[in-house]
């Protein structure tokens, strides 16, 4: 052998060995996960299992509708709180922002995406909740809770303010900065020259923006969002201190609920073998959903 | 040189009057003084970075898009200095049209492509719409290619169309100068020869200022050529004396390709 391509050699080897690495890791995850999470599908059923509403700890009887419902709402809230403020904030820094402030709000960004989720965990149980419960409760019962057939999704269920709703919002504070900046990549992918035509026409910014920029970006804005919607999915500190962890009925927005991972975080300690076997099969299909979330974001990022 | 030089001379569209133009403390443009001149096609020629694309985007004033820049001096057009503070920019950037480098077809159908210059005039009635994207098409030279697919998108177009749907739509707003950037550097020869052919046609209607490093080109089209080198205008003159009897040295070394 060459002695001078030996370097070389032993470079390509190493890459190539941590890029291997790291999907033997995945696949790692994937058959662990599928081994612990076989006999909980063995004793429900696969599909009883994901359609059930039980989680009882006294007859062993476990079942994922609940937390998979409450992790999807619980993101599905997010994202509607999240994604308009975030798209505010991604057109503004591409499009309208004077040069001079356009760092120091990216960096404001950046910094908000910095915080632990402890931090806001904590933040969400000290000082959203209690907000929660003093005004937004009393607001939403008094009005839309007194409508005929829907009320009930805005009335108050426990007090404390634990709940679904307060869940959202923390995970909104937190996906906030990942879809703004990610739509914002999306944004800064509209080439200048094709702006310049919009203004060499005498078009305003305004009108730019809508018959340019927004569909020459769309598909990579919408993309970057849903994949950064996805991060809430696997959020758990914060989830599991604000969403009130109650295996209870879903009747309101205001409901105290779980989500997987908040399950997860909870129960984990002190879980029974087929309890534990449970929580693996929910982080199985966590897992799974995740997987088909970036798939999707990376399926409409890369159309052109 | 099959130009003929022109009889009489056209009026003065356009005044460029000592004008200076700034990128933050760098001067790019020193001291430009030249006519457009109605009717006519102006090339404007010159090494890379000697600034003659500065120039043309001082006309529409895009530089306004980026901060950091500053204009001196005057350049006048209808009895007022376009670059003048209080210059309304939307209005002035309907007058002058520009064609860069790349197509700039717009993700919307052809059709749609053309009538949106019109859209921003607040022009909506149907008709008038229909018969000004036509007569947009057709002096671009694109009508008959595209006449039976005009609710299709303007990306599935080649690029020499796609450059021409780019023309078509400025000249759809009724422009008084077309502005073109290099407009013809990124497409193939028979492209770019009908796009040649199309501005020559256009003359009639419009004035248009062209950039272009291809000095075949300017021969062959323009009127009138000026020569820039380093942000300075070298020698302004008609293009027949410019490629043939230069005043200046250094133009008759940059016609003959000694340098550029």
């Amino acid at each position: 052998m060459n002695l001078k391509k030996l370097p070389n050699s032993i470079f390509y080897f190493l890459t190539f060995l941590s890029a291997v690495g790291l999907v033997v890791l995945t696949v790692g995850l994937v058959v662990t996960l599928a081994v612990e999470s076989r006999p909980a599908f063995q004793r429900f059923g696969f599909f009883r299992f994901l359609l059930s509403t039980d989680w009882n700890y006294t007859d062993q009887i476990y079942g994922a509708l609940r937390p998979l419902t409450g992790t999807v709402l619980a993101t599905l809230g997010a994202a509607v709180l999240a994604v308009p403020v975030a798209l505010g904030i991604s057109v503004f820094l591409t499009e309208l922002c004077p040069h001079k402030l356009k760092s120091p709000i990216a960096v404001a960004i950046e910094l908000l995406a910095a915080i632990p989720s402890i931090i806001y965990g904590l933040w969400g149980l000290f000082v959203l909740a209690p907000f929660v419960e003093t005004y937004i409760q009393p607001f939403f019962s008094g009005t839309l809770g007194g409508l005929p057939w829907a009320g009930g999704f805005f009335q108050v269920r426990l007090a404390g303010g634990l709940n679904l709703l307060t869940a959202s919002m923390v995970l909104a504070v937190m996906i906030l900065p990942f879809v703004a900046s990610l739509a914002r990549e999306g944004f800064d992918q509209v080439p200048e020259v094709l702006k310049e035509s919009a203004y060499g026409l005498g078009a305003t910014r305004w009108e730019t923006i809508l018959a340019v920029v927004w569909p020459t970006a769309q598909k990579a804005v919408v993309g970057g969002i849903i994949m950064a919607t996805g991060r809430a999915l696997g959020e758990t500190m914060a989830v599991a201190y604000v969403i009130g962890n109650r295996h209870g009925a879903l009747d309101s927005i205001f409901s105290p609920y779980v989500t997987i991972t908040s399950v997860i975080a909870n129960e984990f300690n002190e879980a029974g073998p087929i309890q534990m076997s449970a929580l693996f099969a929910l982080t199985l299909a966590l897992f799974l959903a995740n997987l088909l979330v970036l798939s999707l974001a990376r399926y409409l990022m890369r159309q052109k | 040189m099959s130009h003929e030089p022109a009889e009489a001379e056209l009026k003065d569209l356009i005044t460029i009057e000592e004008l200076c133009f700034f990128f933050g403390d760098n001067q790019v443009l020193k001291n430009i003084n030249m006519p457009i001149r109605d009717k006519s096609i102006t090339s404007l020629i010159g090494p890379s970075g000697c600034g003659k694309t500065t120039l043309l985007r001082c006309f529409n004033r895009m530089h306004d898009l980026y901060p950091n820049n500053h204009y001196e001096g005057r350049i006048r057009m209808e009895n007022r200095n376009i670059l003048d503070k209080g210059q309304d920019l939307i209005w002035l950037r309907s007058r002058l049209g520009m064609v860069f480098q790349k197509p700039t077809p717009f993700p919307m159908s052809i059709y749609d492509n053309i009538a949106y210059g019109l859209k921003l005039k607040k022009i909506t009635n149907r008709s008038i719409v229909r018969d000004l994207v036509e007569k947009a098409l057709r002096q671009a030279n694109l009508w008959t290619e595209v006449k039976d697919r005009l609710k299709e998108s303007a990306l599935g177009l080649s690029g020499g169309q796609q450059q021409r749907l780019s023309i078509a739509r400025s000249l759809a707003v009724n422009p008084l100068v077309l502005l073109f950037d290099e407009a013809t550097s990124a497409l193939d020869p028979i492209s770019s020869a009908k796009i040649e052919e199309m501005m020559v046609e256009l003359k009639k209607d419009v004035t248009m200022v062209v950039v272009t490093h291809n000095m075949q080109q300017a021969a062959r089209i323009s009127d009138y050529t000026a020569l820039m080198y380093l942000g300075s205008l070298v020698e302004y003159g008609e293009t027949n004396d410019i490629f043939t009897r230069p005043k200046m040295k250094m133009t008759e070394q940059y016609v003959a390709g000694h340098f550029g």
